[in-house]
């Protein structure tokens, strides 16, 4: 009898640490296997303009983004317009985009609405370095998911300056610009 | 007997060798030129725009004071030569020598500061202003004055004061009491008032050696003149890149008058403080300029103090940075 309860102990503790085996290889193996995308964050980017030349897709999965609550519907959008421009008009000379990927939309005097079309966006960039220099800074880059094909290793990551890159949640797959955004205000 | 076999080995030994050194070369030179460097047209090159204001200055950089102050946004400099900085639910003041001497409560975020010609202290809290005693203590708040208001700064002379609400793009004149008597700066074709255009929260105003109120219409670039009713005097614009003019989308951010009656103007984004002479609007020197600051700052705010000192409340360095001039202040022009 005793010898039975003996072996039961022995295979008690043989079977508990098969359990937490087995549940400590399922958790590292789920764990790898949660999806992750590639994402970079606009707090860290220096503009370099690698997100448009590094994506391995041609035009870049690299799109820029306006954040509204942000954004100043400026009249001299310094993300829209060439600088220097003295015509404010939207012709192909004063625009600063290199794909005229950007659309100014006229709100109410004297403010505009800045819409960016992403299929012609390449993610240069240029946009957002000149509205954060000159303007409130609206504008951001983000890796677009629908378009990502999520390389393994991405390329643009390998060769950003400013270590912009890291792998994100499926569930919370972009990172929105963040600060001080209740001053600003949109046309009421 | 020959050896044939020890012969055959060696060229898989090279094909492995030289296999391994071709695949480091691609790791290391070939992967990496497989991407262009972007080039200049996918570039926007900050460096020649700095390179405007590179030129001598008279104003040197002095010690700064570091406000203990939790978020400091405000400054304003009493009579007797004492700098308040104003933040979160404080105000710290400091003497001549840069030692804290006192701190005052406050009920919010202090965004401005001002001090009436009889010596009380009126502070901004974004929708409201208090009105402190001399002893420092809340005598009056004002408030109720429209359903969404940022008051970014406060001009006061014996009889009113003015109130620059960003998020109204106006003035508020109000009587001592807190009413306001009426708005100054919104569009008016009928009499010629442009309106103000604030895309952003700065928004600021000065009275001239003559108690003439100047406000800043960050929008279109330039200032505008007004008296009390709101009739507008004068204006001039100066939307550029060049050293004489402003930067960006809406600039200056802050203005200050020096004891020449010279106008003291800072910028943000290519932070750049400099000096005109306001009835023109002709820019006549260099106080401090972009390559001080880091791309892509704002300043926090700037007063001039009675020595003709331009003090910046820098918001990356947290700190107040002093610029004295070393040779006497240009004098004012002979009309
Ligand atoms: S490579 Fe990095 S720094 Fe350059 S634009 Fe892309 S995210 Fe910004
Ligand atoms: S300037 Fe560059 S980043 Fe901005 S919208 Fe155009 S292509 Fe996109
Ligand atoms: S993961 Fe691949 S497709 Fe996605 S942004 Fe990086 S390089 Fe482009």
């Amino acid at each position: 009898m005793s010898e039975r309860k003996k072996l039961d102990r022995r295979d008690f503790m043989r079977g508990a640490a098969a359990v937490a085996f087995t549940g400590a290889t399922w958790a590292a193996v789920g764990e790898k296997t949660e999806t992750k995308y590639w994402q970079l964050d606009p707090a860290k980017c220096t503009q370099c303009g690698r997100c448009t030349t590094h994506c391995v897709l041609t035009p870049s999965a690299v799109k820029c983004l306006n954040q509204f609550d942000i954004c100043g519907y400026c009249d001299l959008c310094f993300g829209y317009l060439q600088p220097g421009s003295r015509n404010l008009d939207t012709g192909a000379e004063n625009q600063l985009c290199p794909t005229a990927a950007i659309e100014r939309k006229y709100i109410e005097a004297p403010y505009y609405e800045y819409k960016i079309h992403e299929d012609k966006c390449i993610g240069c960039a240029k946009c957002v370095k000149a509205c954060l220099v000159f303007g409130n800074g609206s504008f951001y880059l983000q890796i677009r998911q629908d378009i990502c094909i999520n390389c393994n290793e991405c390329s643009i990551a390998k060769s950003c300056p400013s270590d912009c890159f890291s792998e994100v949640p499926e569930s919370n797959p972009y990172m929105f610009l963040t600060g001080d955004t209740h001053l600003a205000h949109p046309p009421a | 007997m020959k050896e044939p076999v020890r012969k055959t080995k060696h060229p898989y030994i090279v094909g492995a060798c030289v296999a391994a050194i071709a695949g480091f070369y691609f790791y290391l030179v070939a992967d990496k030129t497989k991407f262009p460097e972007p080039g200049e047209n996918l570039v926007y090159d900050i460096k020649k725009f700095e390179d405007v204001d590179n030129v001598a200055t008279r104003y040197k950089e002095g010690k700064p004071i570091v406000p203990t102050v939790d978020g400091p946004k405000a400054m304003e400099i009493d009579g007797a030569g004492n700098l308040f900085v104003g933040g979160k639910g404080a105000i710290a003041v400091y003497d001549a020598s840069g030692a804290e001497t006192s701190r005052i409560a406050v009920d919010g975020a202090a965004t401005c500061l001002e001090f009436t010609p009889d010596g009380r202290l009126l502070v901004g809290l974004e929708d409201r202003v208090a009105v402190l005693g001399a002893d420092h203590k809340t005598m009056a708040t004002w408030s109720g004055f429209a359903e969404r208001t940022l008051i970014t700064s406060i001009a006061a002379n014996a009889e009113e004061v003015f109130l620059a609400d960003a998020a109204n793009r106006c003035v508020l004149r109000v009587d001592y009491d807190g009413k306001v008597l009426n708005e100054i700066g919104k569009a008016d074709e009928a009499r010629d008032i442009p309106g103000l255009e604030v895309p952003s929260p700065y928004f600021d105003m000065a009275f001239d050696d003559e108690g003439s109120l100047w406000v800043v219409n960050p929008g279109k670039l330039g200032l505008e003149r007004y008296r009390s009713n709101g009739d507008i005097v004068t204006s001039w614009y100066r939307p550029s890149l060049e050293l004489d003019g402003f930067s960006g989308c809406c600039n200056p951010t802050h203005i200050a008058f020096n004891s020449a009656g010279r106008l003291v103007t800072c910028e943000k984004g290519l932070v750049r403080v400099k000096i005109y002479e306001v009835t023109a609007g002709s820019f006549e020197e260099l106080v401090v300029g972009s390559k001080s600051f880091k791309v892509a700052q704002s300043v926090s705010d700037m007063v001039v103090d009675a020595s003709d000192r331009v003090l910046v409340l820098d918001s990356r360095q947290k700190a107040v940075r002093i610029f004295e001039p070393e040779a006497p202040a240009v004098a004012k022009a002979v009309p």
